[in-house]
């Protein structure tokens, strides 16, 4: 008897907050993917049914028109490997330059450490917007708009504290008594960084690499200002430029959406891949000590 | 015997950072050089920009505080100053009481894990300008998704004025950058809460705290360093939010969601005045710089 009755509203209170439990988890998810569902659905719709009144939750005839119509009014393969291009040498340059700083600051003692730590930290806080103007007005005297170099050369530098954050913690964790010894052992630096730190902070290294390629995908700021050719622009930017079909004056929510999943979708098998370490990483980043 | 070998490791040690001295700074100098080149160098210029009358046309000359005096009595440039407070402080607050709580939620389910993480990264993984687009085509007023359900659920009784609204569309926009980052400051939530000692809520328990009273008095308290964590990093970057904004609204209707940043994009790129809209982004610099130092600096004393 006693204790059907200590069990009985344990139980009822234990399924009611199994209930709040999911319909708030449910809640949640529908938030967060109800948008980029839309986005979705609204690509596959036929151009009439995009500016339908009432809009339809599923696209009624399912079609892929858009995405050719897309494809080339955005030069999309171009655009593409402009945006592989730039974001991955950007990522892969921030990466090593912002790792072997970190290194150093992690290992080594030297006159002005701290000042120039704060110099590599404190410059977070110098928004990027500040410094476009001036960037813009440089390279337009070097001849360096609407290049990839210059486009490279600002996203490294937007990178490093990033990088440097993210694996000054990875090198953290490594037990210096590992490199000291190779010191000893005559390793010379290059040696003791390519041998011994760079296989152990490997996982660091490829996430860092990860997350500044994503950030490098979706930069627009600098990606618009710098560059003004068709040829050169990357993805994000071609979102600014609505393709249109011609002789149709509506705004055409079909292919703007299939734009934005032209943008998204080469992203997805990265995150579903690598989505555990992607979050270690942001952490990494995040919780220095 | 331990003192001496200690002694000879440290002073070993030491003679090994003599020796490699001088490669220390050609390890760390690159990044450094590098990152200021492009930081520090162009915000000092920003700042001399912004004591001259520099535009497409003229070279420019020193006028002194002359474009800041100016600031002070031009309607748009206030009322985007107080735009991007009241932004800032909305989405930055929204993130953090809505990231804790989606954080303590996810940390008890255990199911569907895959699902729930590819959920929580699909936002933070998408572009700003495509957030704004997305979110641009459910806001739309007539033949909108979002209208459409909210009349159907019969909570609203006619359209929502979602962007053509200059309060509406301010809370519209908020919305979407909540969107945006919630996931980001709920996964910081989540390690910081699974870093927390057992042994203080099982104890906590044995003394019958009640449920508010355990969150209010052990997980608040440890979690204060990650709060301030969190309202630094986001608060530093909703001040300078550009691309969400001018994807949604372009700063509209009129000028009610113009903000520091799309202020300043105006004066110096569409209108060519270099000068004016860098001493707009020098007020902008400044705010960065006040948010960004005032929580390291309560990080910092916390982490004591």
């Amino acid at each position: 008897m006693s204790t059907t009755s200590h069990v009985e509203p344990k139980t009822v209170r234990q399924i009611l907050g199994k209930v709040g439990l999911y319909s708030g988890l449910a809640i949640l998810l529908l938030f967060l993917v109800f948008p980029i569902y839309y986005m979705f659905a609204t690509s596959f719709k036929t151009p009439g049914e995009a500016y339908r009144l009432p809009p339809t939750l599923f696209p009624l005839r399912p079609t892929l028109d858009a995405y050719p119509y897309v494809i080339q009014q955005w030069s999309y393969w171009r655009t593409l490997l402009n945006t592989v291009f730039v974001a991955g040498t950007s990522a892969a340059s921030a990466t090593i330059i912002g790792g072997i700083a970190a290194y150093g600051f992690s290992r080594m003692q030297f006159a002005g450490k701290s000042v120039l730590y704060g110099l590599m930290i404190g410059t977070i806080a110098i928004p990027a917007m500040v410094t476009l103007g001036p960037i813009f007005i440089a390279y337009k005297n070097m001849n360096l708009l609407d290049t990839h170099v210059g486009l490279i050369a600002v996203f490294v530098a937007e990178g490093l504290p990033m990088a440097f954050l993210t694996l000054f913690s990875y090198f953290k964790a490594i037990p210096k008594d590992l490199d000291e010894a190779a010191y000893i052992d005559g390793t010379g630096f290059v040696g003791t960084f390519f041998r011994i730190i760079l296989p152990l902070a490997l996982p660091g290294f490829s996430v860092t690499f990860l997350l500044l390629l994503i950030g490098f995908w979706n930069e627009f700021l600098f990606a618009f200002t710098l560059t003004v050719t068709p040829e050169v622009r990357m993805l994000t930017v071609r979102l600014f430029e609505v393709p249109a079909r011609e002789n149709v004056n509506a705004v055409p929510y079909d292919l703007i959406a299939a734009g934005g999943v032209l943008i998204l979708l080469p992203l997805v098998p990265l995150l579903i891949k690598v989505r555990d370490q992607l979050v270690e990483g942001i952490l990494a980043g995040a919780l220095k000590d | 015997m331990t003192t001496t070998t200690d002694a000879l490791a440290t002073a070993s040690r030491m003679k090994l950072h003599l020796r490699i001295n001088w490669l220390a700074y050609c390890v760390v100098l690159p990044a450094i050089v590098i990152r200021c080149g492009f930081t520090v160098v162009p915000m000092i210029q920003t700042i001399l920009l912004s004591l001259t009358n520099k535009n497409l046309t003229n070279e420019g000359r020193f006028i002194g505080l002359t474009n800041y005096i100016r600031l002070a009595s031009d309607p748009i440039f206030l009322s985007s100053l107080s735009f991007t407070l009241i932004y800032t402080f909305a989405s930055v607050v929204l993130e953090l009481v809505l990231g804790l709580i989606v954080a303590m939620l996810l940390m008890r389910v255990a199911r569907f894990k895959l699902i729930t993480n590819l959920a929580m990264l699909l936002p933070w993984v998408m572009a700003p300008l495509l957030a704004a687009t997305v979110w641009k085509i459910l806001y739309l007023e007539h033949g909108g998704i979002l209208n459409q359900l909210l009349l159907a659920l019969k909570i609203v009784s006619e359209p929502v004025h979602w962007l053509s609204d200059g309060n509406t569309a301010r809370v519209s926009v908020t919305i979407t950058t909540v969107w945006k980052n919630l996931s980001w400051v709920a996964l910081i939530f989540m390690a910081a809460l699974g870093a927390l000692p057992r042994e203080l809520y099982e104890a906590a328990q044995v003394d019958g705290a009640t449920v508010l009273q355990r969150f209010r008095f052990i997980t608040l308290p440890l979690l204060m360093p990650t709060i301030y964590l969190v309202l630094m990093f986001r608060g530093m970057a909703e001040v300078v939010t550009y691309e969400q904004i001018g994807g949604l609204t372009g700063g509209g209707p009129g000028s009610a969601t113009t903000n520091l940043a799309l202020y300043t994009y105006q004066r110096f790129f569409q209108e060519l005045r270099y000068g004016y809209g860098s001493a707009v982004n020098v007020v902008l610099l400044l705010l960065t710089i006040a948010i960004g130092g005032f929580f390291a600096w309560r990080l910092y004393r916390s982490g004591r």
